[in-house]
């Protein structure tokens, strides 16, 4: 069961990649349970004096690290961090929920550390952040709860921790 | 990506690029590319001046021609 579940679960992201009136039409029907104020901040440091954290939700995490659970029907709200000097070889993807060959070849498709880096070097920002956050998407009911209330603040107080600046929110 | 789910839940400042999910920022080894999009959605942070506002990006996949960013460093 198991493993039809799994592969049920990668047919629908397959199919959402291929076919993008699938994505555009869950969008207008989803309803967050969290809504508000939109949250913002001037820019008051300098892109290329700052220091810059990429956050991303396609599922990304060290390869010896949890796999995100794909069990449960909700997601999983739970983040992993990821050192930014981390090697491409030493992450992997866990996500049913999109297609995520291409990013397998190359996770620059998806969460860009390399070419954040290579950014970096030439001046074009300040510097790479210590550490980046690899959460999933596909989070709902209380999963979305636990993600506002627990997850989203915990990466916060890390990132900020650290002094990071700006953060990019790169989606799967 | 899916500009609607932006719209209906906007982080401060959004940037769109219509590519596939799973390759938001261009093909496996397109480092020009990638670099474009990425340089590009940080300039959004001089860009977009209002919370929620979606700053949508000109390229389109391979038809575009990408400037390296590195190229003016």
């Amino acid at each position: 069961m198991v493993g039809l579940r799994r592969s049920w679960q990668r047919v629908l992201g397959a199919l959402y990649g291929r076919l993008p009136v699938l994505p555009t039409l869950a969008a207008r029907r989803w309803r967050s349970d969290e809504s508000g104020e939109i949250p913002w901040c001037p820019a008051r440091v300098r892109v290329p004096e700052a220091s810059v954290a990429l956050v991303t939700s396609a599922g990304v995490h060290l390869r010896h690290d949890r796999p995100f659970d794909m069990m449960n029907p909700e997601g999983d709200a739970s983040f992993r961090v990821i050192p930014g000097d981390t090697a491409a070889r030493d992450l992997t993807i866990t996500h049913d929920y999109y297609d995520h060959r291409a990013a397998d070849r190359d996770l620059n498709c998806v969460f860009p550390l390399a070419r954040l880096h290579e950014l970096a070097r030439a001046g074009w920002i300040g510097r790479v952040a210590p550490r980046h956050i690899g959460t999933m998407g596909h989070i709902l009911g209380d999963e979305e709860r636990r993600l506002v209330g627990e997850t989203a603040p915990a990466i916060a107080r890390l990132l900020a921790a650290d002094g990071v600046h700006y953060v990019l929110a790169t989606p799967g | 990506m899916v500009r609607q789910a932006s719209e209906r839940s906007p982080a401060p400042r959004n940037v769109f690029v219509p590519f596939r999910l799973g390759q938001v920022f261009g093909e496996p080894g397109a480092e020009v590319q990638q670099r474009a999009v990425l340089a590009v959605a940080l300039g959004a942070l001089l860009h977009v001046q209002a919370p929620g506002a979606i700053l949508d990006l000109p390229y389109r996949w391979k038809r575009s021609v990408y400037r390296d960013p590195l190229a003016s460093a």
